[in-house]
């Protein structure tokens, strides 16, 4: 135990110092884990590895617990991989219970955390072998089983079903990239539009403008009346929180941790469909789904425990591969090179003082984490008490902020906060539903290249279903999954034919502010 | 954002008076034609990558040099470029390597001649790392072994990123059989892919027999054990000679520069006919806009002469493995400009 | 049976084309739902509006224009103006400063619904110091390059 000689309180400090610092930035709609990470990374070199690692790893675990308070009280996604955590997060928060939902998310997340840590550390160099037998066909199959989710999360599955694809079809606007080994070649817009659409929408401004311009938009055309600020005050009211949530939620909660950190071990599959694998799978096999997407705990819970046990995940393939299992893990690449260490699959054994000091910089980030967020949300949960009038315009400077500094300086991807926020408001008048739509972005690029390259390798379409074992198991729960929605759709049916005669008008959706005009 | 309303007056004054104070220092007392704030472009989105890395290097001992405030940041190659056009005051400049005219010369969108459309700047280092592995069970010892079994017929597949520096290694290979089997070069096939994990990828799914990689990334796996799936061989590095001598002694982790230059030419040879033997060096320069003041060219040479003079940074370029390169904006110009057409035969060649 | 079956499902992708394959899948799948939605929802929805049950999305639903236009073209002045002022003051974040106050100031002030001395008070030091804060943080003392 040599390392604990290298642990000294400056270490606990930058350890924890990192976290808030994370948790600020995740909070901030746009602002994310992986930025937080960059802007910092300069840091390190006056730090030293050791110190640097400590402040660099509290500022992830921070980054992607922080997402949840916007996700949970605006609405807004504070970072792409907290998309499900506004499914009923926000539903909760409209109900007044806003404190609560935080809770559920925080004692989710540091379950999620500790367990992708420990993980991490038994299993690393056996999951990053298990790790590359996924290639670009079981990755298909993996956004596809994510995909899926959009059936069972649509109140109207055909509506439902057609967002999705004009969400993949938005998401391949610009050029097929060449870095995804593609032909550098733009598609799906005019040439005028070039030299602005090139790379085609960044997903997090995408992300921002739909859900947060758009609920501007949608507000301010109802003139942004102060009284609904009244109803929204009792916060902490309803059911208080209590630990029993988590009682018969213990399955929900070690399952989506495991789907999470399984995500985050495969390099190239995006964070965010680790959190939308984690709430299909409670979905589908959760006894009683019904109320997900209307403000269940138990959404919050797969949500929110799959997007921390990335963190452990993503490391995996890092430090056994010497490949980045984010975009969050790309940067902190970044530190190593800084201080001439090399990753690869011998660092474990190269630099065991440094893997047990990152380990322990894991687990501590992750319970100060909790404890900075557990005590804190009672006074962040008082955002929603803040006035509109002055709550919005600070809403949209730091969404301009976020959208300008995620690709570290781009004009167009402010413009595509309002591109997305008014078409999220017209997507939301017209009938289409959001929620698909967004998911059906988020991955869409990837199932593009995947499913092309897979085909250019292999030359044919039975690839999908003959390559291994392992592409059999997830048509199995692809085929499991739609079935179950179709399933839970005809009865889910009979059953709102029911309420609706009784309440008419409050039907939230998981969209927000469904118009919904076509199901009813 | 979340600070309850009364803190935030609270502390209101007080910061904007702060923050004036700071806004106020900022590049007031500067004599040279470079004023304000700089903002350094570059060709690459990874702040993880060698390209951020090694413009870190260069333009924190800049900003320091020249007094002024720089801040490097990874925007990407159409972005850089877009940006770099529409700033002819020199308050953003832009690094980026070799991709920056392979990507015109293999007619990817969204490049063209920067010869033409920028100015060129000084070049400040090179990467050495770019390599060729096959796994270390192949059947292929040598480069020259991969050459021969394509010249007789034999499919070899090649993973690499297509369109730029991570296929020029390949074009060179092709246009090597060619010469010396004619007819023969279409069975080195290239395996389009992106990353460096999606290479490796191909070749431990045995749907790639060779890939492009990096000595830095690479080179662990080079030290696996044969009976891991994951285990890889060098087969060729395409830096020169004197390139990789210039290496620090003890190499990249644990392979040694004696190790490395056992890949390099003349050890391995891949003819660009003429006894000409092809290499590639990953260099990095700096591209202006054309209209920029060229007062700010000869202040940015100036400024890197002396700083190379002073020889801290090329023991900090080294230690990350990086070769210390600078020529300046003149020599540079002329030299990569050579360099390209080279390639271009190369490119035309195979076509 | 068996050759035919595994030709039927051969296919091949020509790289300088191969960015159109997936769009070209979607496009059918879109068509081919857009229409189905046509028939099966658009249509009776438009009957139900000719008969004056349901009224059109948007055109035929009341809306305060005031606000709803006024934001849309307060955050297209904002874009805009960033750009040309932070222009002005390369990469110090002034753009982004500036525009923000008048921004949020504006803002709040359209949505106010209530003009008190008090909350005017609040609105206008909210205009002042918000911006200020997000400015420092993040260009100061995390040197982000804003507009």
């Amino acid at each position: 135990m040599e390392f604990l000689s290298l642990l000294d309180l400056t270490f606990f400090l930058l350890a924890g110092f990192g976290a808030l610092v994370g948790i600020i930035f995740g909070a901030i709609p746009g602002m994310t884990a992986t930025m937080a990470v960059a802007v910092c990374l300069p840091l390190t070199y006056a730090l030293g590895l050791h110190h640097g690692l400590a402040l660099l790893l509290g500022l992830y675990v921070g980054g992607i617990s922080g997402g949840m308070v916007p996700a949970v009280l605006l609405n807004i996604p504070g970072t792409p991989s907290s998309i499900t955590t506004t499914f009923d997060g926000y539903p909760m928060a409209q109900k007044g219970e806003g404190e609560k939902a935080l809770r559920v998310c925080v004692v989710a997340s540091v379950v999620g955390g500790l367990i992708s840590a420990a993980v991490l550390f038994l299993f690393a160099p056996l999951l990053a072998d298990f790790s590359i037998k996924f290639s670009y066909v079981e990755k298909f199959l993996i956004i596809l089983l994510a995909l899926s989710v959009i059936a069972s999360l649509s109140s109207s599955m055909l509506i439902g079903i057609f967002s999705g694809v004009i969400g993949i079809w938005l998401s391949l606007i610009g050029d097929y990239s060449i870095s995804d080994g593609g032909n550098g070649k733009t598609r799906l817009m005019f040439d005028f539009m070039e030299p602005y659409l090139f790379e085609g929408f960044s997903l997090l401004p995408v992300l921002i403008g739909i859900f947060g311009i758009s609920t501007i938009l949608l507000e301010a055309e109802k003139g942004v009346k102060s009284d609904t600020t009244n109803k929204r005050i009792k916060i902490g009211k309803g059911a208080g929180f209590s630990l029993s949530i988590f009682k018969g939620r213990l399955t929900n909660l070690v399952r989506s941790s495991f789907i999470g950190t399984f995500i985050g071990m495969l390099p190239g599959v995006g964070g965010s469909a680790a959190s939308v694998l984690a709430y299909t799978q409670e979905k589908n096999l959760a006894r009683d789904s019904s109320q997900m997407g209307k403000g269940a705990p138990q959404g919050l819970i797969a949500s929110e425990s799959a997007n921390n046990a990335l963190t452990g995940g993503a490391l995996i393939p890092l430090l056994s591969l010497g490949i980045p299992g984010d975009s969050t893990t790309a940067v902190l690449i970044g530190a190593f090179t800084l201080q001439g260490i090399q990753v690869g699959p011998l660092f474990i054994p190269e630099n065991p003082e440094t893997w047990y000091i990152m380990m322990t910089a894991l687990v501590f980030a992750n319970i100060v984490m909790f404890f900075l967020m557990f005590y804190a949300i009672k006074h962040i949960a008082k955002v929603v008490m803040v006035p509109k009038h002055i709550l919005y315009p600070i809403i949209v400077m730091m969404c301009v902020v976020g959208a300008y500094a995620i690709n570290y300086g781009i004009m167009f991807d402010v413009w595509t906060l309002l591109i997305f926020g008014i078409l999220g408001y017209l997507v939301q008048k017209i009938g289409l539903e959001v929620a698909p739509l967004i998911i059906g972005f988020i991955l869409g690029s990837q199932a593009e290249v995947y499913f092309v390259k897979s085909l250019e390798s292999f030359g044919t379409f039975s690839i999908f279903f003959t390559k291994s074992p392992i592409a059999v198991v997830l048509w199995g729960l692809i085929i499991a999954s739609v079935m179950f929605s179709i399933v839970m759709g005809v009865k889910s049916r009979a059953r709102e034919k029911m309420e609706l005669t009784q309440i008419t008008g409050s039907t939230q959706t998981a969209s927000g502010k469904g118009h919904d005009s076509n199901s009813r | 954002m979340t600070v309850s309303k009364k803190t935030l007056t609270g502390l209101g004054s007080a910061v904007v008076m702060a923050s004036m104070t700071f806004g106020a220092g900022i590049a007031m007392a500067q004599d040279g034609p470079l004023r304000g704030n700089i903002r350094v472009v570059i060709g690459s989105t990874s702040t993880g990558g060698d390209t951020y890395q090694n413009s870190t290097i260069v333009v924190d001992k800049l900003a320091e040099q020249l007094d002024l405030n720089m801040k490097v940041d990874a925007v990407g190659a159409s972005s850089a470029f877009r940006t770099l056009d529409r700033d002819s005051r020199g308050n953003t400049l832009m690094i980026f390597h070799d991709q920056s005219y392979l990507g015109y010369l293999y007619g990817v969108e969204g490049y063209d001649n920067i010869f033409e459309k920028y100015t060129v700047g000084p070049t400040v280092a090179i990467n050495p790392g770019n390599a060729y592995l096959v796994p270390k069970d192949s059947p292929y010892e040598t480069l020259d072994d991969i050459i021969a079994a394509v010249g007789d017929g034999e499919e070899v597949r090649v993973a690499i990123q297509p369109g730029g520096v991570s296929e020029i290694g390949f074009s060179a290979l092709k246009n090597a059989i060619s010469i010396e089997h004619p007819g023969q070069e279409d069975n080195l096939v290239a395996v389009n892919t992106g990353s460096q994990s999606d290479k490796n990828q191909q070749l431990f799914d045995g749907q790639a027999d060779v890939i492009n990689g990096t000595v830095q990334a690479n080179e662990q796996y080079t030290r696996l054990p044969e009976d891991d799936q994951k285990a890889m061989r060098f087969v060729w590095l395409t830096a020169r000679q004197d390139t990789i001598e210039q290496a620090p002694e003890e190499g990249l982790g644990q392979t040694t520069r004696e190790q490395l230059l056992e890949y390099v030419e003349p050890n391995v040879h891949v003819t660009m006919g003429d006894d000409e033997t092809f290499t590639f060096d990953k260099e990095f320069f700096f591209l202006y806009n054309k209209d920029m003041d060229p007062a700010i060219v000869d202040q940015i040479d100036e400024a890197l002469t002396e700083i190379y003079a002073e020889g801290e940074i090329q023991e900090v370029q080294k230690n990350s493995f990086f070769i210390p390169n600078f020529k300046p904006s003149e020599e540079a110009t002329e030299y990569l400009q050579e360099k390209m057409s080279r390639y271009e035969e190369i490119i035309e060649n195979i076509q | 049976m068996e050759s035919g079956l595994s030709s039927l499902l051969s296919v091949s992708i020509d790289f300088e084309t191969s960015h159109l394959y997936f769009p070209r899948i979607i496009h059918w799948i879109m068509a081919g739902l857009f229409a189905v939605i046509l028939v099966t929802k658009v249509a009776p929805f438009l009957v139900a509006v000719k008969r004056g049950e349901r009224t059109l999305p948007i055109v035929g639903e009341p809306m305060d224009g005031w606000r709803f236009f006024g934001t849309l073209a307060l955050i297209v002045a904002y874009f805009y103006l960033m750009t040309v002022v932070g222009d002005m003051f390369p990469y110090t974040g002034y753009g982004f400063l500036f525009v923000s106050m008048a921004f949020v100031l504006l803002m709040s002030l359209m949505y106010m619904h209530e003009w008190t001395k008090k909350s005017l008070t609040i609105v206008v030091v909210n205009a002042v110091v918000a911006p200020s804060l997000a400015w420092f943080v993040l260009a100061k003392l995390f040197t982000i390059t804003l507009p």
